[in-house]
């Protein structure tokens, strides 16, 4: 399956076709400059060099189900960095995106946190940052939740106190019915839309 | 001057600080500022667990094209979040024409278009670029003399485009502060990213990286670090309790926002125009010790 590029074509083929900013990746010449950058890579498993090394080696489980794809705090660090103006955060938000829909669930929290961030865009157009929290918290289910709340008690009563919490539910905006059907279509249009 | 001031979802709750004291400090300056008509929320940088990149983009293209419509005014966003959203897209849709098209068959199912003619700023680069220090310091009447800040930057204010500062040695920041008298203190974890929107689900790993950034700035003499980000301000702020428990420190840093600064220095209310009392950890002792 190698071809003579030393990509393992399947797999890499399938992030270049699927994965939003995928194809970058062609340029990369592994200096490992943004392995440096990144400001949680101590917790990686593997750090974005080393992803892309992955990708051209054909290890499909090892990157879409790793842990560092999803620890990406799109600080920009190796997008200025890199030598080869490889956009190397879209990647990783590409890679996140793609193994979720996949069915990979690395980092839990921060994919349930990030979907249902999106979900609010979608479902009012706004985000409701205390809405947000508490489905959030809850996402892993009832109990888990009440814990959470708990738990972040202190700095929610301090928000209200300082008037920086909603106490009103935030309203959809007037346009939702047509910013979602931009956004549909917008997904349809996407790279990765064939294996919705 | 006539603006655009996108301010996002999060400066009308947990920022609320940063648009109360933004609004009559610019003002001030000779800013004015419209709203986009219903305008929706940039999708933040984490929403790609959720979303594909178009729709993201899509998301933000909507906001432009109607600001482009209503006037065409440079839109300003203060978040950092928004403010990296839109100009990217803008920037992406700039360079590549197919973008633009693929974007404006999402618009149109919206009867909208977006030219692509629009410029999107940070607070920092109209402050600094149109404005000006030398009217800045003009309008100063209460000198922040004395008051050691440490201008905290982070990292999605100006990466990745540099448009109106360095990505790797910024100043913009430490001018402004400068221009209202404080003493803007240099520490090496100013570019320093504090985990963003990955904080909250990533709290334990994300803490340590807050705690450099506090510790560093304090080290360097700082009594409170201004900001220029609603993530940032909240990631530095509201979880200093959690990082003292954890690491055994005694953090207690006021953390403000540069505008809040600026409507001291105008000699402006504390609490009305400055919003003081939103802070959760009060900064009106180490400013009043400072300049009285
Ligand atoms: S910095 Fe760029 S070229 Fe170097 S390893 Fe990372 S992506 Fe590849
Ligand atoms: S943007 Fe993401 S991948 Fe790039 S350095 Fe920051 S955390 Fe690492
Ligand atoms: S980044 Fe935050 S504040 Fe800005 S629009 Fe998005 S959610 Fe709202
Ligand atoms: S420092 Fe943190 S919140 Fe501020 S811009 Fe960077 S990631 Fe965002």
């Amino acid at each position: 399956m190698e071809n003579k590029m030393g990509y393992n074509a399947s797999f890499a083929e399938e992030v270049f076709r699927n994965v939003d900013s995928g194809d970058e990746i062609k340029m990369c010449m592994n200096c490992g400059v943004c392995a440096a950058s990144c400001p949680l890579r101590e917790h990686m498993d593997y750090p974005p060099r080393q992803i892309f090394s992955l990708i051209r080696a054909g290890k499909r489980e090892e990157v879409l189900g790793s842990q560092s794809i999803m620890l990406c705090t799109s600080c920009y660090t190796c997008v200025v960095k890199c030598p080869r103006s490889i956009p190397v955060m879209d990647v990783m938000h590409g890679l996140a995106h793609y193994a979720l829909k996949k069915g990979y669930t690395p980092r839990i929290e921060a994919a349930r946190f990030g979907k249902e961030f999106w979900n609010q865009v979608y479902r009012r157009g706004r985000v409701d940052e205390r809405d947000l929290a508490q489905r959030a918290y809850f996402a892993g289910g009832f109990w888990e939740g009440v814990k959470k709340i708990l738990e972040f008690a202190d700095v929610g009563i301090k928000l209200v106190l300082h008037r920086r919490m909603k106490l009103i539910p935030e309203k959809k905006i007037k346009g939702i019915s047509t910013l979602r059907k931009m956004l549909d279509k917008a997904e349809m249009l996407d790279k990765g839309r064939s294996v919705q | 001057m006539k603006y655009f001031l996108y301010w996002g979802c999060s400066l009308e709750a947990s920022g609320a600080n940063f648009l109360v004291s933004l609004k009559p400090s610019c003002e001030a300056l000779g800013m004015e500022f419209l709203e986009i008509e219903d305008w929706n929320c940039c999708g933040a940088s984490v929403s790609y667990a959720g979303a594909g990149d178009l729709a993201i983009k899509v998301a933000n293209a909507r906001n432009l094209a109607i600001a482009e419509a209503e006037g065409g005014y440079d839109v300003v966003a203060p978040c950092s979040s928004c403010y990296i959203q839109m100009i990217k897209v803008n920037h992406e849709i700039k360079e590549d024409p197919d973008l633009l098209e693929q974007v404006n068959v999402c618009l149109a199912e919206g009867g909208l278009k977006y030219r692509g003619n629009l410029n999107v700023r940070h607070i920092q680069d109209v402050l600094y670029n149109d404005i000006g220090v030398d009217k800045i310091k003009e309008r100063v009447i209460k000198p922040l003399s004395g008051l050691k800040v440490a201008g905290y930057v982070g990292c999605q204010s100006v990466r990745p485009y540099g448009e109106y500062d360095s990505v790797n040695k910024p100043v913009v920041q430490d001018r402004l502060l400068e221009a209202l008298g404080a003493e803007a203190v240099p520490f090496p974890n100013k570019i320093k990213c504090c985990g963003s929107g990955l904080f909250v689900p990533e709290m334990d790993y994300c803490m340590e990286l807050v705690k450099n950034i506090l510790e560093d700035a304090l080290n360097h003499g700082a009594k409170l670090i201004s900001t220029v980000c609603p993530m940032c301000a909240m990631n530095l702020e509201i979880y200093q309790n959690r990082i003292n428990d954890h690491y055994g420190t005694h953090f207690d840093v006021p953390i403000v926002y540069l505008t809040q600064l600026m409507a001291i220095a105008f000699g402006m209310d504390m609490k009305k125009h400055a919003a003081l009392n939103y802070n959760l950890i009060p900064p009106e002792g180490v400013i009043h010790a400072a300049i009285g």
